[in-house]
């Protein structure tokens, strides 16, 4: 059981964001917000097709018309953006940059997906920057592609790269992901049961609500960046680098952002193109993407097809897991292509090979829990079609064969898990609404549930914070955190109240300006709260003992207080964060329309640090969940590499009229670390969502649906 | 040749205008099809047309030329700095950019300048009076509507035409007159929970 947590005086309690005025009122800057004297604007031109090389390109046309100020191409402008590539998830890494063998450029020479940035243009206003892309003629030499990351592995493939498909790692070397413990062979020789299926998810676009815009201005050879980030000091720092420039000499601003969801925790092409282009131009630039182009430029969750073997006792025990499988990366390695699952259960013996392979269709990026519901999916998926097939309750089974320490027998910092499942099981009346024989309502409105869980890391680690105390007796904390949605400068600000013992009101948070702000993580990871938490706490701590030393400040004097804290765990201990979906559906057999009737998710997030905005971010990830099992998809025609479905409309985000009412139940507690033992938590909200809702439909219809997006016509296509 | 990937084939103008067939034929446009480049008439900023146009904006009447092609949300932020109303989409699948035109929600993205001509706008600007802020405003914050806030001035807009129409909807009611207006924070319920709330208020028709 999780120890009941000691209330606090100001955090824990649900408070309205301090900056909630803004957001209601518009006052709210975003970076497309930001108007300089001067500025041009900036569009950019993009590959028309999935593999090509460019023969020759021809911007005189463009240079021609009145109100263009500057053009760039891949032959004036060779900057190279090393975290949008090859960076085997490792991207601030500068060395990585400095060896690969596999580099991506702000504009690349061949182009290898419909998107590819081939040219972009600044003028006076963004009509004219517009008619500019018409004029700029390229000549391309087509180039055989490839779309299916599967199809990619195979020796007749069109190579991407020399070297090949199978993405190269951080070392250079071409190899899969791999995860061994036990012995899996010898396992599955033994076992009594084993079961072998596939399982495959699609590419699903981040889609935040706010289009990348990005504006850049000069001042001599101090560089500033308007920009959306999660991290303001990260992306300077790859802003720095890419451009050859002392970190001191960029400064990153954000005031608000329209939605992360991930991947943002660096730089982006488009910060590089304006810099650029407002270097040439001698004038600060505004670049805009369309939503199309933010589609097919940034990033999604990358695709996988994973194969499981499993093997099982006669009691149920499952007592060894293999995968194989693979994901599909797009032409450039923007992250790991990772699959998480095989830690979420306790058997010995469990194998995970898995491919990154390059595709040319859109690059694969984090999006929020990268490796965790695609790979949740697949692996919940299959353990809940072992239990049906073993004659088992889901919930049962999940008891029996989950991890309940963290692999090698480490122990957790606390271990809720089970709790946060009965109690779930309780709460959602989990033995009423779960079938016993999936499909045995009579229809056409069948009825199901289904539940999957989550172990999600939880990490510690470095970040920086800044107090401040003047004669007035006016408080103010300087954090490197923009608040991307999940309220971090509200969070921040609670904490150094919580510290210093005053109330939230007496402390002014200065957020988002590297140049004002110190380093903090970034809005990656589902680790502000915790590391950047950390660090206010400590920071809070030192002005308390200068004020205890040498008196409170008076006048015109200012105590400063500062702390980088660098916490570790005790001996070989793991942290994580649980919790479990359960869901019921109501399938229409007849139109193969799902509706989600009741969704129950529950997790331990730790402690709470602000409960009003911690349930949004539950319900939130729950309800992008429901998007990726029911209907987002990124659809590519196989004959001429296009994509059809770029955009809200086509891609089929969830809306309004497709979110049921999510139910959050919080199993606080508190293990001693993080921010006042707050754990991980915006992530985790999605992570086993996609799992829960296909087990419940599987329970409602009888049938295993295997590959996301699970359609209207897919369910007629397998129930007419 | 160019081969121009997005929507830059066809203007704005033409775009807005165009009837749903015109819509369809771009979508399904190849690139790998031979498209001249500028293959539409060019005009420059010394030649665009441009039209003067009466508007009231939250209430403050304007003269104002503007360009033929700019759009509504184009002339908001742009020309007048109301930078509250958001562009997601610029193709009206978000509602982002929702403004009341006449009192009637619209999306400012999909609907031309010019086309104001004698209306009258209002945006998010516009709904806190004499520093009061709206019932809508006031519950939207103490329910944490707004996660990153991008699409939240559009459902402010959408609410308020809503709240206008029918002060005291259900539940349902207000999820289908918002089904236009995206939030990928996904804080739908918090948004509902808010609307109800402030139809709720004793100020709702304030």
């Amino acid at each position: 059981m999780a120890e009941p947590i000691t209330p606090l005086k100001t955090v824990g309690h649900p408070t309205p964001r301090i900056d909630a005025v803004d957001r209601v009122t518009g006052r709210a800057t975003y970076s497309r917000d930001v108007t300089l004297p001067g500025m041009l604007y900036a569009r950019v031109l993009r590959s028309p097709h999935p593999h090509a090389r460019i023969r020759r390109i021809d911007t005189t046309k463009a240079a021609a018309l009145s109100g263009v100020k500057a053009i760039v191409t891949h032959e004036n402008c060779t900057v190279v953006w090393g975290a949008g590539g090859i960076a085997g998830g490792r991207q601030y890494v500068d060395e990585v940059k400095a060896i690969t063998k596999q580099r991506r450029y702000a504009f690349n020479n061949p182009v290898r997906f419909v998107g590819d940035p081939v040219a972009a243009v600044a003028a006076v206003d963004r009509h004219v920057a517009e008619e500019a892309l018409q004029r700029i003629v390229v000549d391309y030499e087509m180039l055989p592609f490839v779309l299916d990351h599967e199809e990619a592995l195979t020796p007749d493939a069109p190579k991407i790269w020399p070297e090949g498909n199978l993405s190269l790692d951080v070392e250079n070397q071409a190899k899969p992901l791999a995860q061994r413990r036990g012995n899996v062979d010898e396992a599955l020789g033994r076992a009594a049961h084993v079961f072998e299926d596939r399982y495959s998810t699609q590419f699903v676009h981040n889609a935040q609500m706010e289009p990348r815009a990005c504006v850049a201005a000069w001042e001599g050879d101090k560089l500033t960046v308007y920009t959306p980030t999660g991290g303001i000091a990260n992306c300077r720092h790859d802003i720095a680098r890419d451009l050859g420039l002392p970190d001191e000499k960029v400064r990153v601003v954000c005031r608000y952002m329209g939605g992360n969801f991930g991947n943002k925790n660096q730089n982006q092409d488009s910060d590089l193109i304006a810099a650029s282009l407002a270097k040439l131009a001698g004038a600060p630039v505004k670049l805009e993407f369309s939503r199309k182009e933010d589609f097919i430029g940034m990033h999604g969750r990358w695709p996988t097809t994973q194969y499981y073997t499993v093997g099982v006792a006669d009691d149920g025990t499952v007592d060894a897991i293999r995968l194989r499988a693979v994901s599909g990366m797009g032409p450039y390695r923007k992250n790991s292509g990772g699959m998480a699952g095989l830690d979420l259960y306790g058997c010995g013996n469990a194998e995970g090979i898995i491919q990154p392979a390059y595709t040319n269709k859109t690059v694969s990026g984090n999006f929020r829990g990268p490796e965790f519901p695609q790979g949740y999916f697949g692996i919940q998926s299959m353990m809940d079609d072992v239990a049906y097939r073993m004659k088992m309750d889901p919930v049962e089974f999940v008891l029996k064969n989950m991890a309940r320490t963290a692999p090698g027998n480490a122990p957790f910092t606390n271990f809720t898990l089970e709790e946060c499942i009965r109690r779930g099981a309780e709460l959602f009346d989990w033995k009423r609404r779960w079938h016993p024989q999936p499909g045995s309502d009579p229809g056409p409105l069948k009825r199901g549930a289904g539940m999957a869980f989550m172990e999600f890391r939880s990490g510690i680690g470095q970040s920086s914070a800044v107090i401040t105390l003047n004669g007035k007796g006016q408080y103010t904390l300087f954090v490197g955190v923009t608040d991307v949605g999940g309220g971090a400068k509200t969070t921040m600000g609670l904490i150094a109240a919580e510290e210093l013992g005053v109330p939230l009101s007496k402390v002014e948070v200065v957020w988002g300006d590297t140049d004002r702000c110190p380093y903090s993580v970034g809005e990656s990871g589902s680790r502000t709260t915790i590391m950047t938490g950390y660090a206010v706490i400590e920071a809070a701590r030192d002005l308390k003992r200068q004020i205890a030393a040498n008196g409170s400040p008076a006048g015109e004097q200012v105590v400063i207080a500062s702390a980088t804290p660098n916490p570790t765990m005790e001996g070989r201990k793991v942290r994580n964060a649980f919790g479990a979906h359960f869901v019921e559906v109501e399938v229409d057999v007849e139109l193969g329309h799902v509706r989600v009737a009741k969704y129950l998710s529950v997790a331990d997030c730790g402690r709470l640090i602000n409960p009003l905005s911690a349930k949004g971010q539950m319900a939130g990830g729950a309800i992008q969940g429901i998007g990726m099992t029911l209907h987002e998809d990124l659809i590519y025609d196989q004959r001429t590499g296009q994509p059809l479905t770029a955009g809200f409309y086509y891609d089929r985000i969830p809306t309004h009229r497709d979110a049921p009412e999510i139910e959050v139940l919080f199993v606080e507690s508190d293990d001693g670390y993080g921010a006042y033992g707050a754990k991980s938590l915006g992530e985790s909200g999605k992570a086993p969502g996609p799992a829960a809702i296909a087990n419940a439909i599987f329970n409602a219809t009888g049938h295993r649906f295997k590959d996301l997006p699970i359609t209207r016509a897919k369910i007629l296509g397998a129930l007419a | 040749m160019a081969k121009p990937t997005d929507d830059h084939e066809i203007s704005r103008r033409e775009l807005l205008e165009g009837a749903g067939a015109t819509l369809a034929a771009v979508a399904t446009v190849s690139a790998l099809e031979a498209q001249p480049a500028a293959a539409q008439s060019v005009t420059t900023n010394d030649t665009v047309p441009r039209t003067t146009i009466r508007v009231a904006v939250n209430g403050m009447r304007h003269r104002i030329e503007v360009e033929d092609r700019w759009t509504l949300a184009e002339l908001l932020r742009d020309r007048l700095g109301l930078t509250g109303t958001k562009l997601g989409c610029e193709r009206g699948e978000c509602g982002a950019c929702t403004v009341l035109l006449d009192g009637t929600p619209v999306y400012s993205c999909s609907h031309l300048a010019v086309w104001a001509d004698g209306r009258s706008v209002q945006t998010v600007e516009g709904l806190a009076r004499d520093g009061r802020l709206d019932p809508l405003q006031q519950t939207f914050a103490e329910h944490d509507a707004p996660q990153c806030g991008f699409c939240t001035s559009g459902q402010l807009m959408s609410a308020r035409a809503l709240l206008n129409a029918n002060p005291h909807p259900t539940a349902d009611d207000v999820r289908a007159a918002m089904a236009g207006n995206l939030c990928r924070c996904s804080n739908y319920n918090r948004y509902v929970e808010a609307i109800l709330a402030a139809a709720a208020s004793p100020r709702s028709r304030g």
